[in-house]
């Protein structure tokens, strides 16, 4: 037996310790389910990936098994005996005694950990980590199957999945409940699908189909409306962190709204999960990208920003890439990764420097902290993109490197040399933190530039007096080889350009020809401006940049001129983008010591950790290859297991943020792999294929209602025992409310827009910027659309757990406070709103309002009890507005619709009753 | 409603969502405090027999009110007295302070800038403290001063944020959230966070200042608002009165009882207490926003004028708050990044007015707490986000039009009282210039665990579980500072 173990401890180490041999049939203990817990819960945090206390670690097989600082292993296969790790369990010395100065682990814990070192200690890969199979599908005995096949006794279950639910369910003794009423089915469907709750026509409509596919019918229909993009849009905007602004201090705006459209259009078009995560991660790689590849980037241009004066750029970039990396781990691949920053993983097997190498992936984007949010898309105007067109067919005929160099700089404006890469600063500085100011006879060093040949200088720079400053650039020092001699003044700027003599945007961008120098350099630039006094800037620099050198021919033509037109026009709108820095510009990705920038540690390499067993994968198009590839185990199940919080509340492992030891286990793994390979092979990642499947199920059609006795064995529902009665998102919260009241504007995508909101939230330091309420139709927008402010989100989204999107969140924990209730009684928007829907129904009495006004919004009759507490305060309020004038007044004129009925009273009446509806439960739970 | 808050007490057993959420989330403290989340939440009372959620074994303290001045107030013209760089003013800064370091706005050699204030030594404890602040100068003896605070933040968003949530970046919860999620409130009707700014401006950092991270929101900070209604959404509409409100909160409480009887849910009875919670808030919250009712020598001694934004409101409307049973105040005053680039942000005449703007009120909330008993229960914790340099600030390579100073990060002045600190002390001492601590020398995280041992909190344990790690406030660093402990 020894040998055997000492042949497989070779062959282990021989496979760099990551060689997983199978677990004999006849084990008793399993790895994965039982000790890795009792490890995760009891040891791990003194013997794992941040503490290796005597030397001894448990999260690698081959730590756990080696030799220990005493010189001996731990844990020896097949002798527990002989194992310090299970004699020191029992250990009566409390210096000995295992875990350390903390309570003994029960017999029964005891027992398992004895049992799998007898067992010869195997190892196991924990579950999220083992390639994807397909489970077979729990039918139950043969005859029942065929019974079922020939029709003669049909269960409950309507497809696959439903096996697997009630499998689950019998092994606890529980049993479904009955299907919902047609009405809670289409608002639950229409809520879950769209995010809107159906409009009274659509109740009417569905409940007077009799056909035997009447629910497919709707889910057919909700699966195809334009709004089924903006709900799964919603929660894709957690994930991605999208925001209007950059987050810290004057946490200043950002136009990256085209990013929201191309997710809403993306769930719109049904694109294949794993091509919409190869475009958000590297689009800017695909072949030939388009101007959607390319805004799908914006994903990772989320990140904040950090603009305020004096903040390290390099600092903030580094943050944006670690956030990348952390996003990309939480999002897609449901992996807590943040902690392998500082340390290995402290309970899965991800080593330290594999964070950096997997880092190595984003570190090379072109963007730097900039507060112009560098580099974007120019989405050009209509009229720019003749010279677009002009300017390349200049160009045909140059080599193919030229015509791509120019071509990027027509379109993104870079490889741009920033402000922040000058060093050496004489009688000049970096102002507010974006621009070079210099004085006269000032001078800055711009070290190991890359030049590579490149010829052709492009400088962005505004002269601030009336006379011209000369720049001199000097190769390495200021007593170096003059290169170029440059008069910097107003009649740089576009000769074209109306009205005559203005800058454009401020700046003046200009060609300058210089000569042909290789590699790397460093160049002093040096400014004389004799008129301007020893205080004055002179001249500020925004940025510069080198192109290739186009023949004197075209040098001469209108070709620079039009290049000049183009790259200073404002475009359209831009939308930030990754764009992978030229390899001349390539950063070097170092491990930080204990996770610190400023501690950098040995360069490293491209590479996913080890324990997924890819390798060669090269870029990060190879890397979004591989995360949507097949051989990934994590990013079908993270993504169902998704979809399925989404439809039914919580997901099948609970903890979407983390599938790996640490997060919750699978409340029914054979479920979650059904569903991921299903999505993954027979839907080809196809989320409206995977969502029908799951909503055409027996489960998800149940009914709300449960008894006690089920309630009490599964009170959270875990075990999918009835419909999913949850609370609603802030989004459909409001959203609801705007389509009841007839407010709500179909309108798709688009910037984002302001509704109303007191005055006084936006209150950030330095920061100009206004809560402007949009005008007509936009203050009635869904609610995707609100202008997301980091420092202050719309408080109905902040009332209801939303999160501020500083980072990504994985699941909004739902919460149930007293300021919900204020936000939905006093809040003006559901105020107006209950004044709009009361108006539709000017004629009713009372008692008829109530009832009609609940079957229009839930499709449901009201119970007589509802509606006599209902009608109890109607009344009341009727009486009392009567006798108060002037209170009605007053509250009617909060709404923009004011023209005072013949019976204000009754309007006041049904305008509170209409909010009393939207506070109620049928309205902020689904059905 | 009686009959209901029975039912209620009765389904506690039942209230299952959070309590599977918390289970399922870890055990240890989070899980203890979050089983009790319910009942902070207002559920009912008979819930909350005691809403401490951990037992106060060592801590003295019961609340915070954490006074920030936000852009980082100048040690050297207030507390940290360094004649030796009177002396100096004006000379070049000795090249070997600042070799390899990194200001915000200095660049190359600026010159040193001595005292622009005047110093003497204040009570029994004999405290230095400048002429600035002539109010809190008697009150010498209730504080114990931490003068050699440093942090590894030179702006001030990041400082704020490493400050209040123990992280540079954005993300994490704040203190007042940890707390709350710890401590739950003594007030179910009043949250048990609360925060208040002066100064015309939100802090550079922003809500996460207060947010709550990864902890659900509603530990999040309430930020009561100076103009408008004091709490977001908290007042009727206009034409509704409270007895209206009262009527729809009934009307909406009979239909969910309804509901309640169908589905059973346990999620509805929550709701239904949230609503009546909503309702007692509505003339809780502003009962004790409003200082109009306080005795005329208590106005005399804050300096308040009722209706007006100002930080002398907010101390006094930090005392009631507390005397309610809020658990954590937070104050921000902004203005205090004395860069010398305007006269309003000079360190001699713009320091002064902020200090005329605060220094009584401040002194004030002091002789308050104490003449009611409560300084010994409450913790006043005083600073910015960090210091302030002993060199003249040099922006962009040339002299500033007023006296001024860049961001500091070596060595700052931060001042406790009350809560179990050692009154009269002062820990920590800066070299001869007020560049370097040279010893007691004080990390924001030490502050941190220092401010919730003074609450009966053990930063080391109290952890909360995320992304499969246990957070805490203080990272993974921290030491209470055991010396400045009564």
């Amino acid at each position: 037996m020894k040998q055997v173990w000492l042949f497989l401890g070779i062959l282990a180490a021989g496979f760099g310790g990551y060689y997983f041999y199978d677990r004999p049939a006849e084990l008793t203990v399993d790895y994965s389910t039982q000790v890795k817990p009792i490890l995760n819960k009891n040891c791990i945090s003194c013997h794992g990936g941040v503490k290796k206390q005597g030397g001894f670690s448990l999260l690698f097989q081959e730590e756990a098994l080696g030799k220990t600082k005493s010189g001996h292993p731990a844990i020896v296969p097949f002798h527990p005996e002989k194992s310090s790790f299970i004699q020191r369990l029992h250990s009566q010395n409390p210096e000995e005694k295992m875990p350390y100065q903390r309570p003994a682990l029960s017999p029964e814990e005891v027992k398992i950990l004895t049992t799998w070192v007898k067992e010869g200690a195997h190892w196991g890969e924990h579950w999220a980590y083992q390639p994807l199979q397909n489970p077979s599908v729990p039918k139950g005995s043969w005859w029942k199957q065929v019974l079922s096949f020939v029709g003669i006794q049909s269960g409950w279950e309507q497809n696959d999945l439903d096996y697997f639910v009630r499998d689950a369910q019998k092994t606890q003794g529980l049993s479904p409940a009955d299907k919902a009423s047609k009405a809670e089915l289409l608002r639950r469907l229409s809520l879950d699908l769209i995010g809107l709750s159906p409009s009274a026509q659509e109740f009417a409509d569905f409940d007077k189909d009799d056909s035997k596919d009447a629910y497919e019918k709707q889910v057919d229909r909700l699966l195809k409306s334009p709004q089924f993009g903006e709900k799964w849009a919603s929660m894709w905007m957690d994930l991605a962190r999208y925001s209007d602004t950059k987050g810290y201090e004057k946490d200043d705006g950002r136009t990256i709204w085209k990013y929201r459209d191309y997710v809403i259009a993306a769930f719109n078009q049904d694109k294949a999960y794993n091509q919409f995560i190869k475009e958000q991660l590297a689009g800017d790689l695909l072949p030939n990208p388009s101007e959607s590849d390319y805004v799908a980037t914006a994903f990772h241009r989320n990140t904040t920003n950090n603009d305020e004066g004096g903040t390290e750029d390099e600092e903030f970039r580094t943050a944006a890439i670690l956030d990348r990396v952390n996003t990309t781990w939480e999002t897609l691949q449901g992996t807590s990764f943040g902690c392998v920053q500082c340390h290995s993983h402290p309970y899965d097997p991800i080593r330290h420097e594999e964070y950096y190498k997997f880092m190595a992936f984003f570190n090379n984007t072109r963007d730097e902290d900039i507060p112009d949010d560098s580099p974007y898309y120019r989405h050009f105007k209509e009229k720019d993109l003749g010279k677009l067109d002009s300017l390349k067919t200049f160009l045909r005929g140059q080599p193919a490197q030229v015509q791509k160099e120019w071509n990027l700089m027509f379109r993104f404006v870079e490889p741009k040399i920033h402000p922040h890469w000058a060093d050496q600063f004489d009688n000049g500085a970096l102002a507010d933190n974006k621009y070079l100011a210099v004085r006269n006879s000032g001078s800055v060093r711009f070290k190991a530039v890359p030049m590579n040949g490149k010829a052709e200088l492009l400088i962005a720079c505004k002269n601030r007096g009336p006379a011209p400053t000369y720049l001199t650039i000097r190769q390495g020092t200021k007593t170096g080889p003059v290169l170029a001699r440059i008069k910097l003044d107003t009649t740089l700027q576009d000769k074209y350009a109306k009205p005559k003599g203005q800058w454009v945007n401020g700046w003046a961008y200009a060609f300058f020809p210089m000569p042909s120098l290789p590699g790397k350099q460093d160049l002093v630039w040096q400014f004389q401006n004799a008129k301007t006094k020893p205080d004055e800037t002179t001249v500020t620099i925004g940025f510069w940049a080198m192109l290739p050198r186009v023949p004197e021919n075209l040098r001469a033509s209108e070709f620079h001129t039009l290049a000049q037109r183009l790259i200073s026009s404002a475009p359209e709108v831009t939308t930030p983008v990754l764009l992978e820095n030229p390899s001349e510009f390539t950063r070097p990705t170092r491990v930080f010591t204990r996770g610190s920038w400023l501690n950098p540690g040995p360069q490293v390499a491209r590479d996913v950790p080890a324990i997924f067993k890819a390798s060669g994968i090269k870029d990060r198009l190879a890397l979004a290859n591989w995360i949507g590839g097949k051989d990934n185990p994590l990013t079908a199940r993270v993504a169902v297991n998704r979809f399925w919080e989404q439809l039914f509340g919580t997901g099948i492992a609970e903890t979407l943020e983390d599938v790996g030891s640490q997060g919750l286990a699978p409340v029914n793994q054979g479920l979650l792999d059904h569903l991921a390979y299903q999505f993954q092979y027979t839907f080809n990642y196809k989320p409206k294929a995977f969502l029908k499947y799951v909503v055409m199920s027996a489960t998800y059609q149940q009914s709300a209602l449960v008894s006690d006795k089920i309630r009490e064995k599964d009170p959270n529902n875990r075990y999918m025992t009835r419909g999913p009665r949850v609370r609603l998102s802030p989004e459909a919260i409001r959203d609801q409310v705007l389509q009841w009241a007839g407010l709500l504007s179909p309108k798709l995508g688009g910037p984002s827009v302001m509704p109303e909101q007191p005055d006084g939230i936006w209150n950030a330091p330095y920061s100009g910027m206004q809560w402007k309420k949009s005008d007509g139709e936009d203050q009635w927008r869904r609610s995707l659309y609100t202008y997301w402010r980091r420092s202050s989100p719309y408080p109905t989204m902040v009332s209801f757990d939303a999160g501020t999107r500083d980072v990504c969140l994985s699941r909004r924990i739902r919460t149930n406070t007293p300021m919900q209730a204020l936000n939905i009684m006093n809040d003006p928007v559901f105020i107006e709103a209950a004044q709009f829907f009361a108006r539709k129904y000017p004629e009713l009495d009372g008692k008829t309002y109530i009832e009609k006004a609940y079957q229009d919004m839930f499709g449901l009759p009201i119970s007589a009890k509802k509606t006599g507490a209902l009608l109890q305060f109607y009344d009341k309020m009727e009486a009392y507005y009567a006798g108060h004038p002037k209170e009605t007044l007053a509250f009617l004129r909060l709404c923009p619709d004011n023209t005072v009925p013949a019976k204000p009273s009754r309007l006041v009446a049904k305008t509170l009753l209409a909010n009393t509806l939207f506070n109620i439960d049928e309205s902020i739970n689904k059905p | 409603m009686n009959k209901l808050f029975q039912e209620a007490i009765e389904k506690e057993a039942l209230l299952a969502t959070r309590r599977h959420f918390l289970s399922s989330l870890g055990t240890g403290i989070g899980a203890l405090a979050m089983g009790s989340f319910v009942g902070s939440c207002g559920t009912q009372s008979a819930n909350n027999p005691s809403s401490l959620k951990i037992p106060p074994h060592f801590g003295k303290a019961k609340s915070v009110i954490f006074l920030h001045m936000a852009g980082a107030p100048s040690q050297l013209e207030l507390f940290d007295y360094k004649p030796v760089l009177a002396k100096f003013d004006g000379k070049e800064c000795p090249k070997e302070l600042i070799e390899g370091k990194k200001f915000a706005f200095i660049r190359g050699i600026p010159n040193l800038l001595g005292p622009k204030a005047t110093f003497a030594q204040r009570g029994q404890a004999g405290h230095w403290i400048s002429d600035h602040m002539p109010h809190l100068a008697t009150q010498a003896d209730k504080i114990t001063f931490l003068k050699g605070m440093y942090t590894d933040q030179f702006n001030h968003a990041p400082a704020q944020l490493l400050m209040h949530t123990g992280s540079a970046r954005l993300g994490r919860p704040s203190m007042g959230s940890w707390v709350s999620y710890g401590l739950g409130s003594e007030n179910e009707n009043l949250p048990s966070f609360m925060v208040l700014a002066s100064g015309g401006k939100n802090p550079d950092a922003g809500k996460s200042a207060w947010g709550s991270g990864f902890l659900p929101s509603i530990y999040q900070g309430v930020q009561c608002r100076s103009a408008g209604e004091p709490v977001l959404f908290i007042q009727n509409p206009a034409g509704v009165s409270s007895d209206i409100r009262k009527a729809s909160i009934d009307a909406i409480n009979a239909v969910n009882q309804e509901t309640y009887h169908e589905f059973g849910d346990p999620e509805t009875i929550a709701r239904m207490g949230q609503y009546e919670m909503a309702y007692k808030m509505q003339s809780s919250v502003p009962e004790v926003m409003d200082i109009s009712q306080e005795p005329a020598y208590i106005h005399e001694l804050y300096g308040t004028k009722p209706g007006e934004e100002a930080f002398a409101n907010n101390c006094l409307l930090a005392r009631k708050m507390v005397e309610q049973g809020v658990r954590f105040v937070q104050l921000f005053d902004w203005g205090w990044d004395s860069h010398g680039t305007s006269k309003s942000g000079s360190v001699d005449w713009g320091l002064h007015q902020k200090c005329l703007e605060t220094d009584r009120a401040i002194s004030a909330l002091l002789i308050d707490l104490e003449q009611r008993g409560l300084l010994e229960e409450t913790l006043i914790v005083w600073g910015g986000e960090f210091g302030r340099t002993p060199m003249q600030e040099n922006r962009e390579g040339k002299a500033q039009d007023f006296f001024g100073r860049d961001h500091h990060t070596d060595a700052f002045t931060m001042w406790l009282a009350g809560g179990g600190t050692k009154p009269g002390f002062s820990f920590g001492e800066t070299d001869e210039l007020g560049y370097s601590t040279v010893n007691g020398k004080t990390s924001i995280y030490d502050l941190q665990a220092t401010i919730l041992h003074c609450l009966g909190i053990e930063h080391e344990s109290f952890t909360f579980p995320f992304q499969g790690r246990n957070f805490r406030l203080t990272d993974v660093f921290g030491k209470v500072i055991n010396p400045i402990l009564a």
